[in-house]
């Protein structure tokens, strides 16, 4: 489609570079395979998706929608969200952009305006941004918007807004960053902002699942209150969104001006920055850094402790991958709530998920140290044992998540200290066998590989079958902890269909 | 401008009766979905600067690799200063260094740390490496970038850094695959210059270039290689004679011996 736009527009025309640069932001995020398996899913997706939205606009034709309160919150709420991932996304589209496209060279040579090409870079950002949400919202909002409620458009329009603002805010933090911290910071703010906001959506969904029964208002309900008490939403300049939203002409109109406006102005002084600095000496992808004293301290005796340090030192500089990976585990922690909320399953529950999440997490982390290898030949045509090698890698990865394998015993030792023993050796027994599995099932790749994978952890077959390694031995550490803190002097075995005392737990 | 680093203690893995030849490859045979390298026998003298060329695709790096214990060939013996590389690799790589065209970097780590990690591996003792590290620096002009991550060099940057690492062990056998790629002019020569310094203490190297001025002023010897095959071996003055012209440059004699397979 883009392609296709492309070929009817002419060739270096304003319109048509920002084209280009939304076919390479597209490629970056979808990949260009159209006859790939993925490729083919994710359309068959969009067109169900679409379905959906014509079936709701059917059944939503002659429906009045007027928006309530707790309408224009989710809407304040959703906006705020989605902003989040927004901003996260132009970080990321304008540190490629700007930075490592490695296409500017080539650009500024040609017999184009450097002011076109960089405003269309800019606007691509915010194309490139605003299309990935659209695939999100408007097969919904549309064919509703379009059969009975034109006033929904307004949501394209917060949309766009939205977009246009995340973009200069995007922008403005990639320079400054990249400024002080070399434009690599910037994309490492951006992963890891995407990769926090990803995991407290999802968080905040399972506390107010798992809390909202039983215990009175959920969480949901205390921040609708809390909102609805200060007008958010409702009144004043918050109401903008949902006012926008649901189609208030000055809203929409206040926003995509003030928003364009900003935009405007930011390209004008991106202009006028990055073409100077651009040209006063191009850019640099690091900053570099004042070299200080000998170089002694970075040579090791041995291998292991070698390759222990290059592992920690990869590690500890690639924070987003590390972040990337580890939030992996954020989709574990609803065992958290389910021990905590049940008094006989407390030091058991820990002591299984002692063993589950610190055993993925040492899965995760053996992962990157073990198959996020740059130069596999060095180490081939090196005079090593390939198996020390992995050895110390692996002792790395366990290392790196010894706060979370130390964390938990700690807690079960309150209960039985020989508890936690035999939690603390069967997590590491599950640690040291998931980087097993990576070791022998994981193929060496290049890191810059596992950031495009999102940290999505290596075959399918190895990750569960490392789930269910650390399941078993978690199951094997609970049932212990269990047997050691069950009080069988005070037990009275219940009858069938009684249920059991739960003051035979000493705890 | 200094020479690269001398004496390192590999040289006492060696044997008296393997200081004769560096690297022998005996009815080496490779393919992947068709032959690469067919019955190939080769032999680098001890001492020697050796050159390898071949038009794209004739089997060079893959013959190189397989040398260096990065491939393992279908059939045939490979042997480095007399030591079976196939039944004891370790003891092989120990007095070998590889560069290959593409330089095997960390992006993430400085120079100082890539050679503190390169030094770790051949077990180079802190107290031994440390100094020849800053040796190598210094010589290599990365000195005042030791400390920066490598991410953000340029290709002759990183190509310097790789051959720092790739000399920090003082191996007996260098092989370059492409050594002067990326390289300024300056330090192609001082390159070139150590190279040819280390043949002069003994040490055997075998290069692989497309700069045939390279190799014609460089090399002790020279090889031609095309289809898999060896199709030409000896010193510049034996190739010309084998093309059958004495006059002819480098270029003219691989011209002539590539286009003419049948020669071999």
């Amino acid at each position: 489609m883009i392609g296709w736009t492309m070929r009817r527009l002419p060739a270096g025309s304003f319109a048509w570079l920002v084209l280009h640069e939304v076919r390479l932001s597209m490629r970056a995020r979808f990949g260009k395979r159209r006859a790939s398996l993925t490729g083919v899913l994710g359309w068959v997706i969009l067109a169900g998706w679409l379905g959906i939205g014509v079936l709701a606009a059917l059944g939503l034709a002659h429906v009045p929608i007027e928006p309530n309160n707790g309408q224009r919150i989710a809407v304040l709420v959703a906006a705020i969200l989605g902003f989040t991932f927004m901003t996260s996304q132009a970080l990321i589209a304008s540190q490629r952009t700007l930075y490592e496209s490695g296409d500017l060279d080539l650009l500024f040579s040609a017999p184009v305006p450097p002011r076109t090409v960089m405003s269309a870079k800019l606007v691509g950002i915010v194309a490139a941004i605003a299309l990935t949400y659209s695939f999100l919202i408007l097969p919904i909002v549309v064919p509703v918007a379009a059969v009975g409620h034109p006033r929904l458009f307004g949501i394209v329009a917060l949309l766009a807004a939205m977009a246009l603002l995340a973009a200069c805010l995007g922008l403005a933090l990639t320079l400054v960053i990249a400024r002080f911290a070399g434009p690599r910071g910037a994309r490492t703010l951006g992963q890891i902002v995407a990769a926090v906001a990803g995991g407290a959506v999802f968080l905040m969904s399972q506390i107010a699942n798992l809390r909202g029964s039983g215990r009175g208002r959920s969480a949901y309900d205390q921040l609708y209150q809390w909102m609805t008490a200060h007008g958010y939403g409702s009144t004043g300049w918050t109401a903008i969104p949902a006012s926008a939203a649901f189609g208030a002409p000055l809203p929409i109109v206040l926003l995509l001006a003030a928003t364009a406006l900003l935009f405007a102005l930011t390209v004008t002084a991106m202009n006028g920055l990055f073409l100077a600095a651009y040209r006063a000496g191009g850019v640099r992808l690091s900053p570099r850094r004042q070299a200080r004293g000998g170089i002694a301290r970075h040579f090791h005796p041995g291998l292991f402790g070698t390759v222990f340090a290059k592992e920690w030192k990869l590690l500890a500089r690639d924070p987003a991958l590390v972040f990337q990976v580890v939030l992996r585990l954020i989709y574990l922690v609803p065992l958290f709530f389910v021990g905590l909320n049940n008094k006989v399953a407390f030091a058991p529950g820990l002591a299984f998920m002692s063993v589950v999440i610190a055993g993925q997490m040492v899965g995760s982390l053996a992962w990157l140290t073990v198959s996020a290898e740059d130069t596999p030949d060095l180490l081939k045509v090196a005079p090593i044992d390939k198996a020390a090698v992995d050895r110390a890698k692996m002792i790395a990865a366990i290392a790196m998540a010894a706060p979370l394998i130390v964390g938990l015993p700690i807690v079960i030792a309150l209960s039985t200290p020989t508890g936690a023993l035999v939690t603390l050796a069967l997590t590491l027994l599950g640690g040291w066998l998931t980087g097993v599995l990576e070791v022998r099932f994981g193929k060496p790749a290049p890191r810059s590989s596992f950031r495009r994978r999102g940290g999505g952890g290596g075959s399918l077959v190895r990750t569960l079958l490392q789930f269910a390694m650390v399941a078993v031995l978690g199951g094997i550490a609970g049932g212990v902890v269990l047997l050691l803190t069950f009080d069988f002097s005070r037990t009275n075995l219940p009858r069938a269909g009684q249920a059991p005392n739960v003051s035979m737990l000493r705890h | 401008m200094r020479g690269p680093p001398v004496g390192f203690p590999a040289s006492a893995l060696l044997d008296e009766a393997s200081m004769t030849s560096a690297l022998s490859l005996r009815g080496i045979s490779k393919a992947f979905d068709k032959p690469v390298i067919v019955d190939l026998d080769l032999e680098v003298a001890a001492g020697q600067l050796y050159a390898l060329l071949g038009p794209n695709g004739a089997g060079k790096t893959t013959t190189l690799r397989m040398a260096v214990g990065l491939a393992d060939p279908d059939k045939g013996n490979i042997h480095v200063y007399g030591i079976d590389a196939r039944r004891d690799p370790r003891k092989a790589k120990a007095i070998t260094a590889w560069l290959p065209d593409d330089p095997m970097l960390y992006d993430k780590l400085t120079p100082a740390e890539y050679l503190g990690f390169v030094a770790g591996l051949w077990n180079i003792a802190p107290a031994q490496a440390a100094p020849e590290a800053e040796r190598l620096l210094k010589w290599l002009e990365l000195w005042e970038v030791r400390d920066t991550r490598c991410e953000g060099f340029s290709r002759g940057m990183k190509q310097k850094v790789a051959l720092a690492g790739a000399l920090i062990h003082d191996p007996q056998l260098l092989i370059l695959d492409e050594p002067l790629t990326g390289l300024d002019a300056a330090m192609a020569r001082s390159v070139k210059d150590a190279l040819r310094a280390a043949v002069d203490r003994g040490k055997t190297v075998i290069v692989t270039t497309h700069i045939l001025d390279v190799a014609e002023r460089m090399a002790d010897r020279i090889g031609i290689i095309a289809g898999g095959k060896l199709l030409a071996e000896g010193t510049l003055d034996e190739l010309r004679e084998r093309a059958g012209a004495d006059d002819m440059t480098l270029e003219d004699t691989f011209i002539r011996l590539t286009s003419a397979p049948a020669l071999a």
